[in-house]
């Protein structure tokens, strides 16, 4: 009688938890149709927006723009695996981007091995590089791992440096690559749709991964590491999986991405601290601990600043300091503004903000889903400096 | 009766029974026994030589003044710190510095007693997640069998009204029950209950007793420790008295009740 109670009161509480889930799916469906749909309108020139002012031309240069976004998404998702889920803040995600990337590009420009065949030898060689950087986390806990993820891309860029000859130093390798299955700028639909199935794949493994046991031992990680292994879970297996995950992944967009008409094997392109800090910042931009909010960030923060760089419109005269300016002249700049702008008005992130904003809209009245200080795990962020600070206070079971 | 340090390290099956004399003990001697257990820290000298065994089915009280070492010994003995020296066995088998979740996994769970509930998840996930197999590619939690049994676990603590509730809204009481749920939903042979009664109201103590009273006729072994010595006396059936890292006396509630040089140490001569 009383196990009935309570599997009824699981069944009954689990409808009522989810009414949103439906909306999110048809929004995401709709979404993924548009990006689907992208390229018939290219073949059409279709502009949108207001004429005179600023007009988006959907064509094959934007399409190759967001080939480019759609694989810093991965990118970011494989950052939002390991980071947003288990809390090891990767400060120094470029390095599996770049071990990927220069791997393929180098079996492709130095052996002639096909792109077909040397990206996944990219892959491999990412993961290898999860394992040695994931290793170190089975000692080290939050703020110490994130400051190895740190050194690491900068020995990575010192050892380019000191073999030039094959690495090509800071300037990278020139020429590129060839392109993935020969598509270049010319067949720029197919060099977009190779990159959106892709995403889209990507996507659904990470949402399997992270919806299965393993993505709840790796939230639990997050909070408290302990507490994981006081029921009988060995957190480092976590953790190690969480990273070589990570690295493949990551590895595999850095590795198509330099296969791609726009793509080149350079450092600034790949792991350098500006990419590090940007696949943060995409991740916790579009919500972080979500992997459908890394995707969503990583397009944005991918595509905004190409999109402000064909800008031309001028700023007013009246505004200080920039008045006169073209916005693409400074369109990086306008771009952090933003970013800025939306990290402070919603720190839980994009995509949270839209799911919420529609449920509140349509009347869900859960008090304790649209309170942000209620302990729900808004702000993953927050959460993992808590562990942070606590951690370097010490251990408090004593 | 302090112990003295340097005794014999083993000791056949035919060592005699767990008395304050015999400081040395076997793998058999109990279904959870240490022997000579030392944990330093830099210098300090927390746990000190200290020897105890749990026998099959008992409640056996822990006690001892905050910085005895309880905690500490606690940690060794679950894995959560290495031990310097010494030996732990369980059920018969050497588990000296085994990893804390392989620990759990052979049947030896633990609360904290500074409870850690992982804040982002309901009661139900918080004890879900303890029967989560470790293993990377599991998805026995999407078939929603898991969640059953939690909320099973849940009822069995007395949180069936709190099922979906996070960990930050309920009182005191309730944490010490999520924890023991989630101790529980491992499956346990043995169960050691850091610090239950601290903090806890007369009403309160007397209803986690007699959950644990019952836990214990259901066939679970189990430890209790504290320094809370009316609430436990009640409770167990023996007890070891732990003061600066060693062992102080031990035996049943009223022996300990009358022992003068544990009232002298540190309950001020009063019980």
């Amino acid at each position: 009688m009383s196990e009935d109670t309570a599997s009824g009161r699981i069944t009954e509480e689990s409808d009522r938890s989810f009414p949103g889930v439906p909306v999110r799916y048809i929004v995401g469906a709709l979404g993924l149709l548009v990006l689907a749909a992208l390229p018939v309108m290219a073949d059409m020139e279709l502009g949108l927006g207001v004429p005179g002012v600023f007009v988006l031309v959907i064509d094959e240069l934007f399409l190759l723009d967001l080939t480019v976004a759609l694989y810093f998404g991965m990118f970011a998702m494989s950052w939002d695996t390991v980071s947003g889920y288990t809390g090891q803040i990767s400060f120094g995600h470029g390095l599996f981007f770049a071990v990927g990337a220069y791997t393929s590009a180098l079996l492709n420009l130095g052996h002639g091995f096909d792109p077909i065949l040397s990206i996944p030898v990219g892959v491999v060689l990412a993961a290898v590089a999860g394992i040695i950087i994931g290793v170190p986390a089975l000692r080290l806990r939050g703020p110490y791992l994130s400051l190895v993820t740190l050194v690491a891309p900068i020995i990575l860029l010192n050892l380019f440096i000191f073999r030039s000859d094959i690495f090509g130093g800071e300037l990278g390798l020139s020429p590129g690559p060839e392109n993935f299955l020969g598509y270049g700028v010319g067949q720029a639909s197919m060099v977009y749709y190779v990159a959106l199935a892709l995403f889209v794949f990507i996507m659904a493994v990470l949402l399997l991964v992270t919806r299965s046991d393993a993505g709840r031992v790796f939230t639990a990680i997050r909070e408290d590491e302990d507490a994981v292994a006081s029921v009988g879970l060995n957190p480092a297996k976590f953790k190690i999986f969480a990273f070589v995950l990570s690295a493949a992944i990551g590895g595999l967009a850095g590795a198509m991405y330099v296969h791609t008409p726009r793509g080149g094997a350079t450092y600034s392109e790949l792991f350098s601290t500006t990419v590090n800090v940007e696949v943060i910042i995409a991740a916790v931009l579009g919500g972080m601990g979500t992997i459908v909010g890394a995707a969503i960030g990583g397009i944005f923060v991918g595509l905004v600043p190409k999109l402000l760089d064909e800008l031309a419109v001028e700023i007013p005269g009246f505004v200080p300091v920039f008045g006169g300016t073209s916005v693409s002249e400074i369109d990086f700049l306008i771009f952090a503004v933003i970013t800025l702008f939306l990290l402070y008005v919603l720190p839980g992130g994009i995509l949270r903000a839209v799911i919420h904003g529609g449920q509140r809209a349509r009347g869900w009245r859960r008090g304790d889903e649209v309170a942000t200080d209620g302990g729900r795990p808004q702000r993953v962020i927050t959460r993992v400096v808590g562990r942070w600070r606590e951690q370097l206070r010490g251990d408090d079971d004593e | 009766m302090s112990s003295e340090p340097e005794q014999g390290t083993t000791a056949g099956p035919d060592a005699t029974d767990a008395t304050p004399q015999t400081e040395s003990y076997g793998p058999d001697d109990g279904i959870l026994v240490a022997n000579n257990l030392r944990k330093e820290f830099g210098g300090l000298v927390a746990v000190e030589d200290f020897s105890f065994a749990v026998e099959e089915q008992e409640i056996l009280g822990f006690i001892g003044p905050n910085g005895a070492g309880k905690s500490t010994t606690f940690n060794c003995v679950t894995g959560f710190y290495e031990p310097t020296g010494g030996t732990v066995w369980y059920q018969g088998e050497e588990v000296t510095g085994k990893p804390s979740y392989e620990m759990v996994n052979a049947g030896l769970a633990r609360t904290f007693q500074h409870f850690r509930p992982l804040h982002d998840r309901s009661v139900v996930d918080n004890v879900a997640l303890a029967l989560v197999e470790d293993s990377l590619f599991s998805f026995s939690g999407l078939r929603g069998g898991t969640k059953e049994r939690a909320a099973q676990l849940c009822e069995r603590v007395g949180l069936a009204d709190d099922l979906h509730r996070l960990p930050d809204e309920l009182p005191h009481a309730g944490l010490l029950r999520l924890e023991l749920a989630r101790a529980l939903a491992t499956d346990p042979t043995l169960l050691l209950v850091d610090e239950p009664f601290a903090g806890l109201a007369g009403s309160e103590v007397e209803r986690i007793s007699t959950l644990i009273r019952e836990l214990r006729e259901e066939g679970l072994t189990l430890v209790v420790v504290d320094h809370n010595m009316r609430g436990l006396l009640s409770l167990i059936d023996r007890a070891v008295v732990i003061n600066f890292g060693s062992k102080l006396a031990e035996g049943t509630p009223e022996e300990i009740r009358n022992n003068e040089e544990v009232q002298r140490a540190y309950l001020g001569g009063d019980l």
